[in-house]
């Protein structure tokens, strides 16, 4: 399986830190190295404050490369570009459009005609279930409902790889069951590559061929774990005894970690 | 008096009453308020308290509105004082917003313009109009550039807090759906930072109609601003008050005028009232 011509990102010894106001520097990346294969779902798991989020804005070419270098095959990163969608773990609607024309802006700029915009706009919101609020304003929207608009935003323009800050976070557990399912099953058929940024484990093996589990101050790959698992219905995987071994498993891994980083050194 | 009572008893059980959150509403309780003041000052110069020579009653005002306004002489004031005030707000605008939303992107325009504005903020800009008068005329350029100078603080400050408080997510956003930096600028940074800007306007409109108002007084000449000093000189008082009443109308106006476009711009924000 891990195969480099196959390899859809690659990250090679990248180190991120923040400089405070006050010249404090906060090192937020240390070391990071990572071959994320095509076509894979990739899930980054750890705690709150171990960088996920710093990564991914490198993989997305939002903030400036400091050290070590991030390839996909468009090249070499360094910034944004067509090919990674992304989905922000806060809410990056833009709050003076509709939700339809929200989804437009990213189909009118890449060039869709007209009509077929329009109809691809009423396809993805009928797939995150938000038929009938095309016209309604961010602010009008629940919380859970604005992701799903964002994550209909960037799914329409149809991206080769997916960045996804914790994109159902702010969903209750039945709307997330169902954004999972179908998440799942466009990375199947759409054959994207998926970058999952979550901090919840039954999530991260449900959804992800391999998981990469991060730790703390500073931000650390500390695990790479193969899921290994068939891909079934949701309720055929939940059910699995092996899927509650590894969730158990990767559970302690993380719980470990969480532990030992409250208790070492500041 | 009682049907007015009925209807303060009606909006206080009611606080949702739609009709109070229209400029419509709001503008009809304002309407009360002077209406109120009106009656006290016609009762205050009719009983003869105030001598009409020194403060006119309201009817009579009035009427010298009337007069000047059917002779066409108002009309003519009012006109180029609305001109004035107007295409220098405009202007103001026109250059100020898109100088702060820069500012707020480009630290290198920040270091140039952020003294400037401190030292000029604060600056008594009427202080400038000889200066303006030489360098320009006595005519609309002087006067025009006086209230460019006077309006343009508050909305290039505005503008720049603006586009300083801007999320960078919807930023990202456009950038990964394949907008160039300097497409996110008007498409996306100046949508967000609109509310703040519509807000820099309304402080910049009276500025620019009072800055009008005054460089007319110091120079004479047409203008609401100049015909009042004439006024002023003849000891006609009641045409003082009437261009008080005419400059006051006008910006009256104008505010309301401004505050509909702000809501109409801005429907896509959370209700604040309500
Ligand atoms: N803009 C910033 N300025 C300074 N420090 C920052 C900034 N963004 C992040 N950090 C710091 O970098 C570290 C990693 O932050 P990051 O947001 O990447 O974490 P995360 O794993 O996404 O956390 P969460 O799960 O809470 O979203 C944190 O310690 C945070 O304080
Ligand atoms: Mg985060």
């Amino acid at each position: 399986m891990r195969d480099a011509s196959r390899s859809a990102i690659s990250i090679e010894n990248v180190q991120h830190s923040y400089v405070l106001r006050g010249g404090k520097e906060i090192i937020a990346l240390q070391n990071i190295s990572l071959d994320i294969q095509a076509e894979e779902f990739h899930a980054l798991l750890g705690p709150s404050g171990c960088g996920k989020s710093t990564l991914l804005y490198l993989i997305g070419g939002f903030i400036p490369l400091q050290e070590g270098s991030i390839r996909t095959r468009s090249g070499e990163v360094t910034g944004p570009g067509l090919e990674r969608g992304i989905v922000f773990q806060n809410f990056a609607l833009f709050p003076w459009m509709t939700v339809k024309q929200n989804i437009l802006y990213g189909l009118r700029k890449a060039n869709f005609p007209r009509k077929e915009a329009e109809d691809r706009a009423r396809e993805f919101i009928q797939l995150v279930h938000l038929t009938g609020f095309e016209d309604a304003f961010p602010s009008q929207l629940s919380g859970g409902m604005q992701q799903r608009a964002a994550i209909a935003r960037t799914l329409a323009v149809d991206p080769e790889i997916l960045l996804m800050d914790e994109p159902f976070g702010a969903l209750d557990a039945q709307t997330r069951r169902i954004m999972q399912e179908e998440l799942r099953a466009i990375q199947q058929r759409t054959k994207k590559t998926v970058v999952f940024v979550t901090h919840d484990v039954q999530e991260a093996v449900l959804l992800a061929d391999r998981i990469t589990i991060m730790s703390p101050r500073p931000g650390r790959i500390s695990h790479l774990i193969e899921v290994g698992l068939e891909r079934q219905s949701v309720e055929d995987m939940l059910a699995q005894p092996e899927f509650t071994a590894k969730s158990e498993h990767i559970w302690r891994l993380v719980k470990d970690m969480a532990e030992s980083a409250m208790r070492g050194p500041a | 008096m009682t049907a007015i009572t009925e209807k303060q008893n009606t909006a206080r059980n009611k606080p949702r009453t739609p009709w109070l959150n229209t400029v419509a509403g709001e503008t009809a309780i304002q309407a009360g308020v002077f209406v109120v003041l009106l009656l006290a000052w016609e009762i205050a110069t009719r009983s003869g308290v105030i001598s009409p020579f020194m403060l006119p009653a309201p009817e009579d005002v009035v009427r010298r509105m009337a007069d000047d306004l059917a002779s066409g002489v108002a009309l003519a004031d009012l006109g180029r004082t609305l001109w004035r005030a107007v295409l220098g707000f405009v202007i103001s605008a026109v250059i100020g917003i898109p100088l702060g939303i820069l500012m707020g992107r480009f630290a290198l325009i920040k270091w140039f313009f952020d003294p400037l504005i401190s030292v000029g903020f604060p600056m008594p800009k009427i202080a400038f109009l000889p200066i303006f008068i030489l360098w320009f005329d006595v005519f609309d350029t002087s006067k025009i550039i006086m209230v460019v100078i006077s309006a343009i603080f508050p909305i290039v400050l505005a503008a720049n807090a603006g586009t300083e408080q801007c999320d960078k997510w919807p930023v990202w956003s456009a950038r990964s759906l394949g907008a160039s930096k300097a497409e996110t600028l008007w498409e996306i940074i100046f949508p967000l930072a609109l509310p703040q800007i519509m807000t820099g306007l309304q402080i910049a409109l009276p500025v620019a109609l009072i800055t009008t108002i005054v460089t007319e007084m110091m120079m004479g000449g047409p203008g609401l601003g100049g015909a009042m000093m004439t006024a002023g000189r003849f000891a006609d008082t009641q045409g003082v008050f009437a261009g008080i009443v005419e400059i006051t109308i006008m910006g009256l106006v104008l505010m309301k005028g401004f505050e509909a476009l702000r809501r109409r711009l801005l429907r896509w924000q959370p209700q604040v009232r309500e």
